[in-house]
């Protein structure tokens, strides 16, 4: 690939380049996937699963809705198709207190480095998906929860995580309703 | 000066782990350890919960393995209640895992283990990644890998619904058969997959076994270790992933158990070190002798090649055949070398899309008597399968009412945690000379490990993003001398 495409954001994604295509945000062309990673018995790993319940609540019409526990591959069948992925996911920064709501584009996610077919991250799947020619979301919008490592299993979150989920929820849902108004 | 390289986190291994190599005075490796951070309370997370919540429960454990741990969490449940399920039920459980085994062998010798070879040892490391096996043999085939996967799949969630939250073994049999239309359709998967495998041998003969130097590394003695192996064979000694018993050779490649999968806990143990989370599970007759290897040591491999090392050959005709030609090259059995896992593994997913073959190629397959109602009162139960990293053990306890009172599980990671260790400090010690230290070296210790595709993160997801390897050089006062960053 020569040159990479323009930086898409979840504010700028009315104009969206891929593969030399400008998307008219006013067609549908697929639906909208809001997409949870987690395990619900390693405690707060589970926090983008518990959002996406409460998300699902208020916008079960406007996208489906799959969560899951795998990643890698699995991520790129189940992305295919759509035409905006709003994923919600746990991290592990370091950099911010747990309970700390982030905000990120597949941009930030680019760099391939040391890829598994266990362990395959965003970026590689994007690439992947790129250099296969694979129908893969020209947008999407990551919004995460900051948490410490979960290292016990649990079936519940933590006090302060707990307390997180409704802004995670808000965050999501912003990002939603903007999506709802642009005609996705 | 003495030296330490740090290698956090380790790439393409499940689950963040760190090499520490320290180096002596003249720059040589005096020590190398292997350390992961562990999951832990799972045993006791599981405690109180009805026991046939098990075969659900353990596949959420690991994103890598849900097959392996539902189907030996459903064997372990027959042995639980006592109960054997009819032949149709066995067989689809083993057309299940056989296409499992298949997706996940390939996925590794592509995705995993081939950029060491596909692409090169030494190959700048933002090359040696699934993108750079795509360049070197086209996306043609990368888009094959990827179908391959997606054929297995869909058998497997036609079957048992999501891998990951698998409704499909029962104690005493399955939740649901096959329809002849549904045979037809797997058939077709199956034949593609074994002229898949067989090109993929093929391909690891022109890549790999053409290149002089790649024979060679894999034959290094710095990547050898001569332990002791298991692995599950059939009744007539033949690798076997689903069923039978459990057989144990020496370095010398005589056998030293031959078990039913009831008896496991009379011929190992397991031992501990207060570094590490992971146990170490060892031969109880041998004794824990440390990390060592040799005819008295208790460790034990467990992995593709310790199953085929173990087994008088493949039940299989294609496979059988590779199984031949891997050894006549090798030198003879049982191998030693830790970096022919990866062509085991080929020879592997061609016997286990043989199998599927063979299955579905059975009038029984499509039978409708698939499970034998348990009656009796639950009390101990061990399942053993193989899974792709090497052998699986489930092991409960109940009381009357079938509600657990006591869990273990050993996964292969265990069996081949002290194996890891061993053949990662001595690849250091092999490939780190003069305190020369650069990115390539530092691979090839990685591959030490790589080649167990070792499996320690049980599904704990977090944002998929960067995974950076940082190798530094530290001198005797902590300060950091060099830094390799990928």
């Amino acid at each position: 690939m020569n040159s990479q495409p323009p930086p898409i954001t979840c504010d700028n994604a009315e104009i969206v380049h891929k593969k030399g295509r400008v998307l008219n945000p006013k067609t549908k062309l697929s639906s909208t996937l809001v997409l949870a990673l987690g395990n619900d018995i390693m405690g707060d790993d589970a926090a983008a699963l518990v959002a996406s319940g409460m998300l699902k609540e208020q916008f079960a019409e406007d996208a489906d809705f799959n969560d899951t526990m795998e990643a890698g591959l699995a991520l790129m069948d189940i992305m295919a198709g759509y035409e905006r992925v709003l994923l919600l996911d746990t991290i592990i920064t370091g950099r911010h207190e747990p309970g700390t709501v982030l905000e990120f584009s597949q941009d930030d996610f680019r760099k391939v480095v040391g890829p598994s077919p266990h362990y395959m991250g965003l970026p590689e799947v994007i690439q992947l998906a790129d250099r296969m020619s694979v129908s893969f979301p020209p947008v999407i919008c990551i919004i995460a929860l900051e948490i410490e490592r979960p290292v016990d299993f649990a079936e519940t979150l933590s006090p302060g995580i707990k307390e997180a989920v409704p802004r995670f929820v808000q965050k999501a849902a912003e990002t939603l309703r903007r999506w709802k108004k642009e005609g996705y | 000066m003495s030296k330490r390289i740090t290698i956090n986190p380790i790439t393409r291994l499940e689950g963040h782990g760190k090499i520490e190599i320290f180096l002596d005075d003249a720059g040589d490796v005096e020590r190398a350890f292997l350390q992961i951070p562990e999951l832990r309370g799972f045993e006791t997370f599981c405690l109180g919960r009805p026991a046939e919540e098990m075969a659900r429960i353990t596949p959420r454990i690991c994103g890598v393995c849900p097959t392996a741990h539902h189907i030996a969490s459903t064997k372990c449940l027959d042995d639980l209640w006592h109960v054997d399920p009819p032949p149709t039920a066995k067989k689809l459980r083993e057309l299940v895992y056989s296409a499992f085994m298949c997706e996940d062998h390939f996925l590794h010798f592509y995705f995993l283990g081939g950029p060491d070879f596909v692409v090169g040892p030494t190959a700048p490391a933002t090359e040696r990644n699934i993108l750079g096996v795509i360049a070197k043999v086209g996306l043609d085939i990368a888009g094959q890998v990827i179908a391959m996967r997606r054929k297995c799949r869909e058998l497997i969630e036609t079957m048992a619904g999501k891998v990951i939250h698998p409704v499909f073994g029962l104690p005493g049999g399955v939740s649901k058969g096959i329809t002849e239309e549904q045979r037809l359709e797997f058939l077709k998967t199956a034949e593609t997959a074994v002229e898949f495998a067989q090109f993929s041998l093929n391909l690891f003969n022109d890549v790999v076994l053409k290149n002089d130097d790649y024979v060679k590394l894999i034959l290094d003695d710095a990547y050898a270790h001569r332990t002791n192996y298991m692995g599950l064979v059939d009744e007539n000694n033949k690798v076997n992933f689903y069923d039978g018993h459990v057989r144990v050779v020496g370095p010398d490649g005589d056998e030293f158990a031959r078990f039913a999968p009831r008896d496991y806990t009379d011929h190992f143990a397991e031992h501990v070190e207060p570094w590490s989370y992971v146990t170490f599970p060892y031969l109880k007759s041998k004794g824990w002798k440390g990390f060592v290897d040799g005819p008295d040591s208790g460790v034990v491999r467990a992995a593709p090649l310790a199953r085929c090392n173990v087994a008088d050959g493949m039940a299989t005709p294609l496979a059988q055949a590779a199984y031949e030609k891997m050894y006549e090259t090798l030198g003879g059995k049982p191998a030693h070398a830790t970096l022919a896992f990866h062509w085991a593994r080929l020879v592997e997913a061609l016997y286990a899309a043989e199998r599927m073959k063979e299955l579905l190629e059975d009038p029984e397959i499509t039978g409708t008597d698939i499970r034998t109602e348990p009656t009796r009162t639950p009390d101990e139960g061990i399942g053993i399968v193989e899974a792709p990293r090497g052998t699986l053990v489930h092991h409960y306890f109940t009381d009357d009412n079938g509600v657990l009172t006591k869990v273990n599980l050993i996964v292969a990671t265990n069996f081949n945690a002290a194996p890891i260790a061993m053949s990662v400090e001595k690849a250091a010690k092999g490939m780190i000379k003069g305190g020369k230290v650069n990115d390539g070296l530092l691979n090839m210790v990685e591959m030490a490990f790589r080649a167990y595709d070792p499996c320690h993160a049980c599904a704990t997801h977090s944002l998929p993003g960067q995974m950076p390897l940082v190798a530094r050089v530290y001198d005797s006062t902590g300060k950091t001398i060099k830094e390799l960053r990928r």
